[in-house]
């Protein structure tokens, strides 16, 4: 039976492209085509792996709930600082409770600035930006400048939609009527 | 016997705050010493095609086009397709598309004045959009946490655990049976239990307190529990007692549904604010309208502060991408907003006062019956003066304990504190309960601290029937052509029965006719606790019995039925789970017909 199998599919593969170029993706371990039905969840009823890119769920969480994106984009120019400042103070106030529903940042370290903050001996380089007198060897004591930000959790919207909306971060909003 | 299977098979107690704009489910597992309550995390649309998971539901209800729903755009982690769309999406929606947003359906399971299974809302939907009912609505809400949980827990589906929902204290009989049947219809277990808000607030505390609640209360100690939310007020006193040397609490009162919250403090804020902007000639949209809304929240926390300014500037953002140029601005003077709110909702006034019949101040719509009188303070003084025993130095509370959003600003916290001061004796200082405060979470967190003591055993509220129940029953005696009997109430449900009992009315027996309907009128009290059973009041007065949904039976004839009259009398019981239940007892055989709310429009009755 598989012998038989097998010279079909040896003259098969001779005589078209189609079906050699199938036998090499199933010889390399790749599906030839994607089962529409095995990508589909079965019955798993968790979240899809969004088609889009988790930066522009993030810009339009900032522009639906705060309207980031709007006021970024606007030209300051003939404005004063109290119409600017109208705007921003509603604009700031709801981009930070984006941010702290989405990322719930704290300091990197819980002291006040100013203060003086030790550094362990093989400190990780990502948690601590080190100026001044670098050139002795860790742990080192030093004057906190700036606290540094973590993210604690990172709970971005999941995108379910397809096609063009994947790159739309606010739609146009059309009144009818 | 089903009880106990379930009870064997269930791991989680799982406590459901179905509120009014907030629906929240918390949980904790059954089998455990030291219980952690735990939130659900219910993952929702909160724009087309976007999904988040957020600790609570809004309880808002968003019925698309068709157009919409086919484009697959509401879809759940669940279900692909949706025809609706409930919370986030849903309350931003009811913004721009107020014809096909539900809100506060909750307030209207508790509106005997219409048929809560007929599709009303929204109440002002174009005739294309296929209205729903309020218990469809809420079965909705709860349908949703149900699949949230599923998903979560699919080894521990929420059909199999021990469920507390919790409901107003001020809900009365008819009210909490709607809400079964929508949460039975949603999927929830039968054996689902009641649990009244407020004591669940003060359930929350006791966990998040430890054994330390036993010093912070000591007899003789009286608890005013006093929740706002968005739309409703709920009040419950609960005194500290002593048996067997151990400390007790004991709930006393609830108030009645009092339809007046946060919501329309921002309202009313709102209104004379967009009268500033229209004095500066800058008119604004519906859309902007709802955007000054809820700047206005932020700006009466800020004006009611401590140390707030003496005048706060409230910005409505433009609506298209040019943001700052569509900006509008104004000042909002501090007196002003001192002015209409605390003059209007919790305004000084003595403890004798009593809430105005007709509407002093603040916004009212159409359709549901908002309170006439949106003075939180004279509300809480009628209540507290009704509860008053006899003998008593006063019904003043020692301590408070807030729930509801609305405290999160502590301008309202030292309000109501400042006003409860004022009626207090010298001796018999009022002071907030000591902790931490957890506003919004606390009812879902208590109900389900609620559920695991009544599994693991813990401190329990004594409570019973929050209201005495009556029947109306007609007076005997000539007719007069055009007048209807007078008619008198027979009291069926004492003040404080327990549940898990039930009560032989005594009384005169009453005569039925077989293959007939029987209808009653049915009142309720939240101030006549001394009515036993069987007592009967010769006046309807309805400063003290509120009419609720009417009773009905069908007596079904028997073939060999000679009679067609049965005298019967009324035997009542509360079940186990908290359900009210009414018999007639045939006093000649032993059949008995179950009474059954008539939820249906009863208005032109109760009006008449």
């Amino acid at each position: 039976m598989r012998l038989w199998l097998a010279v079909r599919c040896f003259f098969k593969a001779l005589f078209h492209a189609d079906f050699a170029n199938q036998c090499l993706l199933l010889l390399n371990g790749t599906p030839a085509t994607p089962d529409p039905v095995a990508v589909a969840p079965a019955s798993a009823p968790t979240l899809l792996k969004s088609p889009r890119n988790d930066a522009i769920t993030l810009l339009a969480a900032l522009q639906r709930e705060a309207r980031f994106v709007d006021i970024v984009n606007e030209s300051l120019d003939g404005y004063s600082d109290a119409q600017i400042g109208a705007a921003a103070r509603d604009v700031l106030r709801d981009c930070g409770k984006v941010l702290a529903r989405v990322f719930a940042l704290r300091p990197v370290l819980e002291h006040a600035e100013g203060a003086t903050v030790q550094v362990p001996a093989g400190y990780e380089s990502e948690c601590y930006r080190l100026t001044g007198d670098v050139s002795r060897e860790p742990p080192f004591a030093g004057k906190l400048m700036h606290a540094g930000w973590q993210a604690t959790k990172c709970d971005l919207p999941t995108w379910t939609g397809s096609g063009k909306g994947a790159l739309v971060v606010a739609p146009a909003e059309v009144q009818l009527g | 016997m089903i009880e106990k299977e379930r009870s064997m098979t269930a791991k989680y107690v799982v406590g459901i705050d179905l509120g009014t704009t907030n629906c929240v489910l918390a949980y904790v597992a059954i089998e455990t010493k030291s219980p952690q309550v735990e939130l659900l995390e219910i993952p929702q649309l909160v724009a087309t095609s976007t999904i988040e998971s957020r600790p609570s539901l809004p309880s808002f209800l968003y019925i698309a086009p068709e157009h919409e729903a086919t484009s697959g755009a509401l879809g759940l982690p669940w279900q692909r397709e949706m025809p609706l769309a409930v919370g986030e999406y849903a309350r931003r929606r009811g913004a721009e598309m107020p014809d096909r947003t539900v809100a506060a359906a909750k307030s209207w399971l508790c509106h005997s004045g219409v048929d809560r299974r007929q599709p009303l809302l929204p109440e002002h939907a174009p005739p294309e959009v296929a209205k729903i009912s309020p218990v469809a609505a809420s079965r909705r809400y709860l349908e949703h946490l149900v699949a949230a949980w599923n998903a979560k827990f699919p080894e521990a589906p929420l059909a199999q655990q021990q469920l507390v929902l919790t409901v107003p204290a001020s809900f009365d009989a008819a009210a909490r049976e709607l809400t079964r049947e929508a949460a039975i219809a949603a999927g929830l277990p039968e054996s689902l239990v009641f649990l009244e808000e407020p004591q669940a607030a003060v359930y929350s505390w006791l966990v998040a307190r430890g054994d330390a609640w036993r010093r912070d209360l000591s007899e003789g100690d009286r608890l005013l529990v006093c929740d706002v939310g968005g739309g409703t007020t709920d009040l419950t006193l609960i005194d500290v007692a002593e048996a067997d040397g151990e400390l007790e609490l004991r709930r006393l009162a609830v108030g009645d549904h009092l339809l007046v919250g946060g919501d329309n403090m921002d309202l009313t804020l709102a209104h004379r604010v967009a009268e500033l902007f229209a004095e500066q000639g800058v008119k604004l949209d519906a859309w902007q309208s709802v955007s000054l809304w809820h700047s206005c929240r932020d700006a009466k926390e800020t004006l009611l502060a401590a140390d707030a300014p003496e005048s706060h500037r409230v910005s409505v953002l433009g609506r298209g991408s040019k943001l700052i140029g569509g900006t509008v601005t104004v000042d909002v003077p501090r007196q002003l907003a001192v002015d209409l709110l605390v003059g209007g909702f919790f305004p000084q006034c003595a403890i004798i006062d009593r809430p105005q019949r007709r509407r002093a101040s603040g916004f009212q719509e159409i359709g549901l019956p908002y309170q006439a009188d949106v003075a939180i303070t004279r509300h809480l003084a009628a209540f507290l003066t009704a509860h008053a025993g006899q003998n008593d130095r006063s019904a003043a509370p020692t301590h408070v304990l807030f729930n509801g959003g609305v405290f999160k600003a502590d301008a309202f916290r030292s309000l109501v504190l400042d006003r409860l001061g004022e009626w207090s004796p010298a001796d018999r200082p009022v002071r907030e309960l000591p902790g931490p405060r957890d506003l919004d979470f606390a009812v879902a967190r208590g109900a389900a601290f609620y559920g695991w003591t009544k599994q693991q055993g813990g401190m329990r509220i004594r409570s019973g029937a929050a209201r005495s129940y009556y029947v109306g029953i007609e007076t005997a005696g000539l007719a007069i052509p055009g007048a209807p009997r007078p008619l008198r109430a027979l009291c069926v449900v004492p003040f404080g029965m327990e549940e898990g009992t039930a009560v032989d009315v005594p009384s005169n027996e009453f005569g039925l006719v077989l293959g007939e309907p029987a209808h009653f009128r049915f009142f309720s009290s939240a101030v006549r606790q001394q009515d036993k059973p069987g007592a009967l009041l010769p006046t309807i007065d309805e400063e003290q019995l509120a009419e609720t949904d009417s009773l009905e039976t069908m007596l079904e004839a028997g073939s060999d039925d000679a009679e067609t009259y049965v005298p019967v009398k009324f035997q009542s019981r509360i079940t186990e789970l908290g359900v009210f239940e009414l018999w007639c007892v045939s006093t000649t055989s032993d059949r008995r017909w179950k009474l059954a709310f008539s939820i249906r429009d009863d208005a032109p009755e109760a009006a008449s």
